[in-house]
């Protein structure tokens, strides 16, 4: 009985979520950061159904995007020609359409995943991402559903609350089957192919159940996209939005749910916030050579500084934090510095807004966290609340001592 | 007829050129304790990949209660009642140690991979049966204090112990241990000794093992294999292998 009424609280309380972040837009009242939102939220779906393929059961996909693209048109289409504005509710063909868009993405997957995941190794990272190529080019070729100049899914759909109740879902899922003992012959086929099939375990339809799993959200989250744009182009499809989900989970730490949601959140937030930044004078940022250079400078001092503080202070506690936050911080001291200092030399005759720069700072960010955090800024942690708990009573340990 | 639980007849496998097992035959009874030696080379461990299915041998039948397994994929095999340990230690490392031992539990249990999506009620009973009876065979293997840590962190005594209670998991009839004695000093080998005797007698499994520890294999096993360059060259009780002059030429060294 108590496991019943948890579980329909926490039923509640997801939908209470969703319903919540559907209700933000009209507090934000900024259409443009609530579509960026929005669109993080969509990008949390994409990266914790490639965490299941990619981190959990260790199989390197690279063409995510396809699945995602196929939800997205295969439903769009469908909406464009099939759906009758008077014989049923938008939100319930909407609904409807998720499910359709999953189980196509779905079959897919099945057709892509069985020949090349019975097989060990890079096989399967050569064939999705050919597929991902395929699928591409072929939206490009198809008139009906627009080619090259994009698709007009009419009438858009637009349903946030949606977008956060399968970016949930996906989440619980995930989580789900990790607290159970079948997700635990998953991790196994991560760690040793050989060993888990003398266990017993049926390396093939472990990955195939993840591929096919992780292909079909994506195509939700594809349905999603497509319905709450209204307008799709092929190219966004292409192998770099692939890998993008892939960086955020390998940013996130491979193989734990909560960095792969937390990475799809920052990497979705962060190149739209560097669109437009502004100095404190209202101007947009931006910065001479001599800025420039210090950026470099400063991340090259980080890294050093930030391994440095590690073998200055091996005892972790208070000094150590207190080292590493300097180490982390200090450094950047160095833009402004060296902005001001070489203002005067040739190096400062162009200056640069830092929103042409974004997607080198967003390599940047990439190989920092590559430096310090090779396993992911997660690592294998996941968030509990215990965790949240131990660290709170550490801190006030640390506070009375 | 009495029904041998493994019956391997005339074997051979060939990789191109290279046999590496030679037409070679042997039989399990129910309850053995029997032994598979012969120098570095001889064949051992390639032997054990076809009796599991890593390999498919080349010629020759193998017979697991007098059906034939040869060819049968691994996890097959497994389901059959045959599991294994690894010469080389295969651990699922980043895992904990109760979690290495739930994975070999799990081929016994039941529910469909939807529950535990769902986190169904069936799911989170068998993950708690699973974890108490990992914690049990733990307990057997003298692993019980070190469930939560992770498998790596393991010295190299344990992790071998590890691996016979995660093969122990799958609820096996026969159980293949690949040199378990490797790298364990006089004391752990001596406790090691209890513990297969134990699997033996209290869990009633047949066991078939390969060590180099010669100590180790004559006071253990009933029965003894040896095999050297893929050929089998005797076979009997300790007592006849030990004096046997070509299994001393070929393994204990010439003559004294």
């Amino acid at each position: 009985m108590k496991f019943w009424t948890v579980r329909l609280l926490s039923v509640a309380a997801a939908f209470a979520f969703a319903f919540a972040m559907q209700g933000l837009g009209s507090v934000i009242g900024d259409d443009y950061a609530y579509r960026v939102i929005n669109v993080s939220g969509i990008f949390i779906t994409l990266a914790v159904s490639l965490n299941l393929i990619n981190g959990i059961t260790g199989q390197f996909s690279i063409g995510h995007a396809a699945f995602y693209q196929v939800g997205a048109y295969v439903t769009g289409y469908m909406t464009l020609k099939m759906f009758d504005p008077g014989g049923m509710h938008p939100t319930l063909w909407l609904i409807m359409m998720m499910f359709v868009g999953a189980v196509a993405a779905g079959l897919l997957g099945l057709v892509v995943g069985l020949p090349s995941l019975r097989l060990r190794g890079d096989y399967l990272a050569i064939v999705t991402l050919g597929f991902n190529e395929i699928i591409r080019i072929i939206s490009t070729n198809i008139p009906e559903v627009g080619g090259a100049a994009g698709f007009n899914i009419k009438p858009k759909i637009v349903e946030p609350w949606l977008i956060w109740m399968l970016a949930v879902i996906c989440i619980a899922l995930s989580r789900n089957l990790l607290k159970n003992a079948h997700g635990l012959t998953f991790w196994a086929v991560r760690e040793d192919e050989v060993a888990s099939s003398a266990m017993g375990v049926n390396n093939t339809r472990i990955k195939v159940v993840a591929f096919v799993v992780g292909s079909a959200l994506a195509g939700a989250a594809g349905v999603l996209y497509g319905h709450f744009e209204g307008f799709l182009d092929p190219k966004v499809f292409g192998m770099q939005q692939s890998f993008i989900i892939l960086t955020m989970v390998v940013l996130g730490g491979t193989g734990s749910i909560t960095g792969s949601a937390l990475a799809a959140v920052f990497l979705t937030v962060l190149p739209e916030y560097l669109r437009d930044l502004k100095d404190p004078t209202g101007n947009e940022l931006a910065l001479n050579g001599g800025g420039i250079i210090g950026v470099f400078a400063a991340s090259i001092l980080m890294i050093w500084a930030v391994k440095r503080m590690k073998t200055m202070f091996p005892v972790k506690g208070r000094n150590r934090s207190l080292a590493e936050v300097g180490a982390h911080l200090v450094p950047w001291a160095l833009v402004p510095l060296l902005n001001a200092v070489l203002a005067s030399t040739p190096l400062a005759a162009n200056t640069y807004r830092v929103s042409e720069l974004r997607m080198v700072f967003f390599a940047l960010v990439l190989i920092l966290v590559m430096q310090l955090r090779p396993s992911g800024v997660f690592g294998h942690h996941e968030f509990s609340w215990n965790w949240l708990k131990s660290l709170f009573s550490r801190f006030r340990k640390e506070q009375t001592a | 007829m009495s029904q041998h639980v493994l019956e391997v007849k005339n074997a051979t496998i060939r990789f191109g050129g290279l046999t590496a097992v030679n037409n070679v035959s042997f039989q399990l009874n129910k309850g053995d304790l029997f032994g598979l030696i012969g120098p570095n080379g001889a064949g051992k461990t390639t032997c054990f990949n076809l009796i599991t299915g890593v390999y498919k041998p080349t010629e020759g039948t193998i017979l697991f209660q007098g059906s034939s397994i040869g060819g049968l994929r691994p996890h097959h095999i497994a389901k059959r009642g045959i599991s294994r340990t690894f010469q080389n230690i295969r651990l699922f490392n980043s895992l904990s140690v109760v979690e290495n031992v739930m994975i070999g539990g799990q081929l016994r249990h039941k529910t469909a991979m939807a529950s535990a999506f769902f986190h169904l009620p069936s799911a989170i009973k068998e993950t708690a049966e699973l974890r108490a009876k990992a914690m049990d065979l733990l307990e057997v293997m003298d692993l019980a204090d070190s469930a939560n840590s992770r498998s790596i962190d393991l010295p190299y005594g344990k992790q071998r112990r590890l691996e016979i209670a995660r093969a122990m998991a799958t609820q096996p009839d026969l159980i293949l241990l690949d040199e378990p004695a490797a790298g364990m000093n006089p004391q752990e080998k001596e406790e090691l000794m209890r513990a297969v005797r134990r699997i033996r007698d209290e869990f009633e499994k047949t066991v078939l093992l390969i060590e180099h520890d010669m100590r180790f294999v004559m006071n253990l096993c009933e029965r003894i294999v040896v095999l050297d360059r893929g050929e089998e060259i005797a076979a009997g009780p300790p007592e006849a292998i030990r004096n046997d002059p070509k299994v001393i030429e070929a393994y204990l060294g010439e003559a004294v």
